[in-house]
């Protein structure tokens, strides 16, 4: 039987040990640095799924505002167009009938009435779908529309302020604002129990800046983040990029929200 | 008698090298990337083992190629390997391991264990990469992430990375006990360690010809 002659474990095993130890280290430091870029990974995975996800909403809000337009557009000038010739008919009908049958004219007037009505529903409905005056006269001038007809019953009070020489902003931009603003309008007439409100749009390159106060109950704890307009809101600072800070103010009381939007003019 | 039988197993090792190779050339149209890069160490393996073949029957000293083949295995291995773990391990980490070796072998080779010597030191540095990279790669396949964001064809180039992992686990353990066998066994013993090394030899080969026959074919792998 054959034998290990003058074999000498300690000078035979101690070199397989480290070895072992070289493959073991090895080992463990491919599999740190796989680690390490692995969070890097998720993390670039993270922030592509985000960035998707907004493109996702910012086109699922332009197809529907290009649809409102649209709907807008139509309204207006075609019903809108044939309800005023018909309006224009009845006049000429009432003019014509004067004299005679007396129930006639009165059932012409009550039709033309009626035509007017529809007209400025009509005027309304496609107004609250697109603001006309957005495109040519900005955000500051179809928020100044939109609050004078609020103002004057006199139950709340709303101010608007902003500095002048701002910036013609790209119109999606635009009409991002002017919706958020409209829903936090809405919320506080329909909600906070407020008789002022204030509005102060300022641009400090390259942010536009709104701050936005009532004087109301402000909101119900955990209220933040439920509702479908709340959760507009976010999407809508969202897509443009923006930061949203929202929530009721300590000392005076009442609702707070301020939202930065960068303009890439 | 013996020593016919292990003669016909030395001999007969060559077969499943030479049939894998054979059958990486004709499939190499079909295979993925992967597979494509793997390919050329096969390549490199049947035509050096033909070769130290031929120099066996003719009783020519073989050990240059072996010297050769370990340096330009380790280069093929290195690219097969960097491909695989691309984008999870930084390929420098790889060419760098590769450069070394290279290096080392070069040195070993001019200086230490002349061409027509036994490369032992350069055998066992290459088994030691081989296998940290391997049982890595073992890892690396187990991983939720690679499996989800990788293409590759994990059940193929398993068999690959196995194949892998036990001839070189095996070699190294030759290699190191290697000075002992030549000078403490009869020869008869010693050309069963070959036998040894040749049945691993032939493992690993049937595994890469495992790992080409269950290729995914709608996978890049």
């Amino acid at each position: 039987m054959e034998t290990i002659k003058n074999a000498d474990f300690i000078n035979a095993l101690l070199p397989l040990a480290i070895i072992i130890f070289i493959i073991a280290i090895g080992v463990v430091l491919l599999n740190q640095h796989f680690q390490k870029n692995l969070s890097l990974q998720k993390l670039e995975q993270k922030v592509l799924k985000s960035n998707y996800q907004n493109e996702l909403l910012r086109s699922s809000i332009h197809v529907q505002e290009e649809e409102r337009k649209r709907i807008a557009h139509d309204i207006h000038d075609e019903l809108g167009a044939v309800l005023s010739i018909i309006r224009m008919h009845l006049l000429m009908l009432e003019q014509q009938s004067t004299g005679n049958a007396a129930h006639l004219l009165a059932g012409l007037q009550n039709v033309r009435q009626l035509s007017e009505t529809v007209l400025a529903s009509i005027r309304s409905i496609s107004h609250q779908l697109m603001p006309p005056q957005l495109e040519t006269f900005g955000l500051i001038k179809t928020l100044e529309s939109v609050i004078e007809p609020i103002n004057q019953p006199g139950n709340i009070y709303i101010r608007l302020t902003s500095l002048p020489g701002m910036p013609d902003l790209p119109w999606l931009t635009s009409l991002d604002l002017y919706r958020i603003i409209m829903e936090l309008i809405n919320n506080t007439i329909k909600h906070a129990r407020a008789s002022e409100v204030h509005i102060d749009i300022t641009y400090t390159e390259p942010y536009i800046v709104c701050t936005y106060t009532d004087n109301g109950i402000g909101l119900p704890e955990n209220a933040i983040n439920k509702g479908l307009g709340h959760k507009s809101i976010e999407g809508r600072v969202s897509v443009l990029e923006g930061t949203l800070e929202w929530g009721n103010q300590k000392e005076a009381g009442g609702f707070y929200a301020i939202i930065q939007i960068p303009v890439g003019l | 008698m013996a020593m016919n039988f292990s003669k016909i197993i030395i001999i007969s090792s060559h077969l499943p090298i030479l049939l894998t190779a054979l059958y990486a050339a004709f499939s190499y149209k079909t295979l993925g990337h992967h597979l494509k890069v793997f390919s050329w160490f096969i390549f490199l393996s049947g035509v050096t083992q033909l070769m130290s073949l031929l120099f066996w029957f003719k009783s020519k000293n073989n050990m240059p190629i072996l010297h050769f083949y370990t340096a330009a295995g380790f280069i093929c291995l290195a690219w097969f390997y960097g491909t695989v773990l691309n984008n999870f391990i930084n390929a420098k980490i790889i060419w760098s391991m590769a450069i070394l070796f290279l290096l080392f072998t070069t040195i070993n080779t001019l200086f230490i264990q002349n061409v027509f010597t036994f490369n032992s030191n350069a055998l066992a540095v290459e088994s030691i990469q081989i296998v940290i990279l391997a049982l890595f790669t073992f890892i690396f396949f187990l991983n939720n992430i690679v499996k989800e964001s990788s293409k590759l064809d994990i059940k193929s180039l398993n068999w690959i990375n196995s194949g892998l992992f036990i001839y070189y686990a095996s070699v190294l353990l030759i290699v190191y006990f290697g000075a002992t066998i030549t000078q403490s066994f009869s020869k008869t013993l010693n050309r069963y360690t070959w036998m040894f090394h040749s049945f691993f030899s032939v493992v690993m080969y049937t595994c890469f010809f495992i790992s080409l026959w269950k290729r995914s074919k709608t996978l890049t792998s």
